[in-house]
């Protein structure tokens, strides 16, 4: 029997060759989408989850009244280990801040991040080089591992894994090192580095002002995380107090601390934004909703089918085939169909799966054994199997012999309203993409069009290593020369240096005037700063070296700034911080150096800073056509310009970096955009096989109406009426939901459109012009047709 | 073989009762051929459903060989109707995605019958239906005589007691048709049950008895004596 049953579904399956391409084909794309989803969604939920303590690592941060933080000073690394039992083992951790040149005779590494790690925290975060964690001696020894991939750089036709003398900066610093091995670089991990340097102990100098480190604990098994974070806090309130004898207590009585689990840190870090979390929960929620759509598709393009099913449902029931042979076979044939569409739709994941990876900056792959995939997809394959078959099962085999063997039956009346229901229910998720996608797009545009309030596109960011700071630190040199010789070279205007670059996190530090006390963002900059960045003043003037007092106490603060310590004349004014007394002598206007996500900070640009990082971020402005020939000549000219930074000119346009800010919105446009794309093209397929059954059901309606003196017109405006009820219902339906969503998805904005109201009309035209073009498409058969040929077997 | 007594069947609609069989008697012998006969709407398609179990009717009995068959549970009535009952139908209602011979062994498969048996008694039948070249085509390929051959022989290959016919000549040109009511009345006189319902006295003409329906009542019976003796 299974045989024959075989035979008729796919002789049927052929003779409806379109229909099932369509089935088979819309659920394929779908479950294209949604394997991908579900790929990333494991890739972005599992990140560290290799790591045997997963379960029992936590990050302490420290919340201060205005944010919080991860850096916490190491000496309160030592206190946690003391005082609480339940803390298995305590570790510390510190990323390098800026580049670091390593060479081995003429080749050079650069490496953007080395992770310094106590022995601790190595064996906490399952650090493991080549060869195996070693536990170096003494307290002096750091080792050195590089990823394979620097090592590869460095050192192209290393085979063993021993030691390698390196020099580290410029060829002329004079500076040598070891690196010990080689290390896998986990991807896939909180902790991403290029190379990992590990000590025995770190931060030993360090007290409680110095708030270098990141302290990770592993927790003893069934720890009570609530109540240590109390004792933590209590324990941090303490060792405080002890350390800062000059601090108000009710000040230290605001700062508390907090355990963020290993499983937090990717998605949602206390100390963070947890935009990536709520990326991943829309990605599913739309991954499961473009998979139901293709789900009620099928169901209904299989009940369409059924009145084509009717006779043989009929013929074997008299020939004595229970209900449930016939369930089992309808449920069968769609399973075979589901089973044919989740091979299409691996292949199809495949081929796309590489611009998915470039979208989403990750490296997924198909084929690999630890895939959850591959026992993920038999799962699903049942599960949309029953979904989408079910249905048209129990209705096709619950036909009536009696009823349909008479040859005139019809199934238009039967399961009207889910149907209907269905395709409203489709074309709402379809509207609610398109105004989604369209609402993305208004403020995208405005993100490109909007005047951020300074210029990037003519300015060069410089990596550099030496350190331009006044009053001189730990070796740091006059900017001066620096950019005098810059200034030089023909094309380049002007030349800044400073501690952080618009685009990037600026410092945050206690300053008071007029009476408050705020902690607000500095930025400590060298002159022609705000000239390189093309930053508007709004009162008063910008630093000058015609003024002896700017690189000593002049401040410069924005209109954030001003309005927060509630200055109506901020010009001579002083505010107070870094134990300076700093006179303000200009106001500048807001601009967005974080983009449009994050209002404009309170934020003071004062060049003397005896507390401030360090400067090392040169900026040049350069004149648009001699950009090449400026570039060349800096960097042929950059050891005698810049000799501590060493033969090594590194750059990049900051207009670049600054719009990385924009990425994740344009990633956000990439996948609504193929979200929109497929719900209506799998929406509309759905139509055109419903609209198709429909007109079937009324051939003889049609004909009886053209032989009473119908026209074409009037006939296409009969069939299309009921369809255009519904996509305007669907749209009806979907508005409020679309503009509850789009509008919380605004106001992530700091900067953001109005809400628009195109969207919502185009969403409107679109579906009811597709909506009409499609059915009208299909309607034309059956108006077209000899009304006789209709009416001949009445 | 067939006891019927009392038989009452309604339609029902949301507005409008209609009564299809109202107090229907009715015996059939073993080896009989009854026609049963009636203007349209008067309830004889009705009548053979409920006979053929696939339609069930308000209130009445229906024996077959002493089973009384109305009590039934639908799996009950499913392994009866394929034990002892063929179908033959106006429009044949073929599977138009299965060969001649795959229709014929539908049945067949149905009943559990092993394949080389099935192989057997199907070829056995398209043999006699004289429609061996045809057994690899499709219905579509097939004349509407031919079709109506291949529906008769699906009717008989499990070689059940009681044959129901509803008009197999409707859809045919007298020459078929005579062809096909030649073929029932071969398979009658080997001893096969037959109930047809036609609109045609010609049909009529080549059973034993036909039964005259009105608004649900029998109104006549008519013996068809050539015919008659020939069982006798």
């Amino acid at each position: 029997m299974f045989k024959l049953n075989l035979k008729i579904a796919l002789r049927n399956l052929w003779k409806n060759r379109g229909i099932t391409s369509i089935n088979v084909g819309g659920l394929a794309i779908a479950l294209a989408a949604f394997i991908l989803v579900m790929m990333y969604a494991t890739y972005e939920t599992t990140f560290d989850k290799e790591n045997p303590n997963y379960d029992n690592i936590y990050v302490v941060g420290i919340t201060y009244p205005e944010f919080k933080t991860y850096y916490t000073a190491a000496p309160f690394a030592k206190a946690i280990k003391q005082n609480f039992l339940e803390v298995e083992s305590v570790g510390l951790i510190k990323e390098s801040s800026f580049e670091l040149t390593i060479k081995n005779g003429k080749k050079t590494l650069f490496t953007g991040k080395i992770l310094a790690a106590d022995y601790n925290a190595a064996k906490i975060l399952n650090i493991q080089p080549k060869g195996g964690l070693v536990q170096p001696s003494g307290d002096v020894e750091r080792l050195t591992y590089l990823s394979d991939k620097s090592m590869k750089t460095l050192f192209p036709s290393k085979k063993d894994n021993k030691p390698e003398m390196v020099g580290f900066g410029a060829s002329n610093s004079g500076i040598t090192g070891t690196i010990a091995g080689s290390i896998k670089n986990n991807l896939h991990s909180n902790f991403v580095f290029d190379g990992v340097s590990i000590g025995n102990e770190l931060g030993n100098g360090d007290n409680y002002d110095m708030n270098n480190y990141t302290i990770c604990l592993q927790l003893k098994s069934g720890t009570d995380v609530i109540n240590l974070e109390q004792k933590i806090t209590d324990l941090y309130q303490a060792e405080l107090l002890k350390s800062k004898k000059g601090k108000r207590n009710d000040e230290i009585k605001g700062i508390s601390a907090f355990l963020d689990p290993l499983s937090n840190l990717h998605l949602r870090p206390k100390a963070g934004n947890d935009t990536p979390y709520k990326i991943l929960i829309a990605l599913s929620v739309l991954g499961i909703l473009i998979l139901v759509i293709a789900c009620i598709n099928f169901t209904n393009l299989s009940i369409a089918q059924a009145t084509k099913r009717a006779k043989e449902v009929g013929i074997k029931k008299v020939m004595g085939a229970f209900r449930l042979q016939l369930t089992t076979q309808f449920l069968v044939e769609i399973f075979m169909q589901c089973f044919v569409a989740i091979i299409l739709a691996l292949i199809l994941a495949e081929l796309i799966l590489p611009s998915f990876n470039n979208l989403f900056q990750v490296q997924l792959t198909i084929w690999d054994l630890e895939n959850k995939l591959f026992w993920q997809l038999p799962l699903i394959l049942l599960v949309i199997t029953i979904i989408a078959g079910i249905y048209p099962a129990l209705v096709l085999s619950g036909f009536k012999p009696a009823l349909v063997l008479k040859g005139n039956f019809s199934t238009s009346k039967q399961s009207y309203w889910l149907r209907n229901g269905l395709l409203v229910f489709q074309f709402s998720i379809a509207v609610v993409f398109i105004i989604s996608l369209f609402t993305i797009n208004s403020q995208l545009k405005y993100m490109q069009s909007q005047d951020v309030g300074f210029k990037t596109n003519q300015v060069v960011y410089i990596k550099n290593l030496t350190l331009f700071n006044k009053p001189a630190k730990m070796g740091s040199v006059n900017f001066e020369p620096v950019r005098e010789k810059m200034l030089k070279i023909p094309g380049i205007q002007s030349a800044t240096v400073a501690t952080y670059i618009p685009g990037g996190t600026n410092g945050i530090n206690s300053y008071s005037a007029n009476g408050v006390k705020a902690n607000i963002d500095f930025v400590n900059v060298e002159f022609d700063y705000f000239e390189t960045l093309n930053i508007k003043l709004k009162e008063g003037r910008f630093f000058s070296n015609t003024f002896k007092t700017d690189t000593v106490n002049s401040a410069v603060v924005n209109e954030t700034a001003a309005a927060k310590y509630g200055m109506k004349n901020p010009i001579g004014q002083t505010i107070t911080g870094s134990g300076i007394e700093y006179k303000i002598v200009g106001v500048i206007k807001d601009f967005k150096s974080q983009g449009f996500e994050i209002a404009v900070q309170p934020t003071i640009y004062t060049i003397n800073d005896p507390h401030g990082d360090y400067k090392t971020q040169i900026m040049v402005k350069i004149e648009e056509n001699r950009m090449a020939e400026a570039l060349a000549a800096l960097k042929s000219q950059w050891l005698q310009i810049n000799p501590k930074d060493g033969e090594d000119f590194r750059y990049e346009f900051l207009d670049e970096l600054y719009g990385k800010l924009f990425k994740k919105q344009e990633q956000l446009q990439s996948v609504f955009f193929a979200a929109a794309i497929l719900t209506i093209f799998i929406a509309i397929l759905g139509l055109f096989a419903f609209a198709k059954y429909i007109t079937n059901g009324r051939i003889k309606e049609i004909a009886v109406r053209k032989i009473l003196g119908a026209n074409d017109l009037q006939i296409f405006k009969l069939i299309n009426k009921t369809f255009f009820v519904m996509v305007l219902v669907a749209n009806l339906i979907s508005w409020p939901l679309a503009y509850i969503l789009t509008k919380k998805w605004l106001e992530t904005f700091a900067y953001r459109v109005d809400m628009p109201i195109l969207p919502f009309t185009l969403s409107a035209l679109i579906t009811i012009l597709l909506t009409i073009v499609t059915v009208t498409i299909q309607a034309r058969k059956a108006v077209k047709a000899n009304p006789v040929d209709a009416l001949k077997y009445e | 073989m067939i006891k019927i007594e009392n038989l009452e069947k309604v339609y029902k609609t949301e507005e409008i009762e209609t009564t299809a069989l109202n107090g229907i008697n009715l015996h059939v012998k073993e080896g009989e051929f009854v026609s049963i006969m009636g203007p349209s709407g008067c309830g004889k398609s009705t009548l053979l459903n409920v006979m053929g179990l696939l339609d069930k009717p308000e209130s009445g009995s229906y024996k077959f060989i002493e089973t009384e068959l109305l009590t039934l549970n639908d799996r009950e009535r499913s392994n009866f109707r394929k034990r002892n009952m063929g179908f033959v139908f106006q429009n044949f209602n073929l599977i138009d995605e299965l060969t001649v011979f795959e229709n014929i062994e539908l049945p067949l498969i149905y009943n559990k019958v092993p394949a080389g048996e099935r192989k057997k008694l199907v070829n056995e039948i398209i043999g006699r239906m004289n429609i061996v070249n045809r057994s690899g085509h499709f219905p579509q390929q097939l004349s509407g005589g031919q079709q109506q051959r291949v529906a008769v022989a699906r009717a008989l290959v499990t070689k059940p007691k009681l044959v129901l016919a509803d008009e197999p000549t409707g859809n045919l040109d007298s020459t078929h048709g005579n062809e096909v009511m030649e073929l029932l009345c071969e398979l009658n006189e080997t001893g096969t049950t037959i109930v047809m319902v036609t609109h045609s006295s010609h049909d009529a003409s080549f059973s034993n008895r036909i039964i005259n329906l009105k608004d649900g009542h029998v109104i006549s019976e008519k013996i068809n004596k050539g015919r008659t003796e020939e069982l006798i």
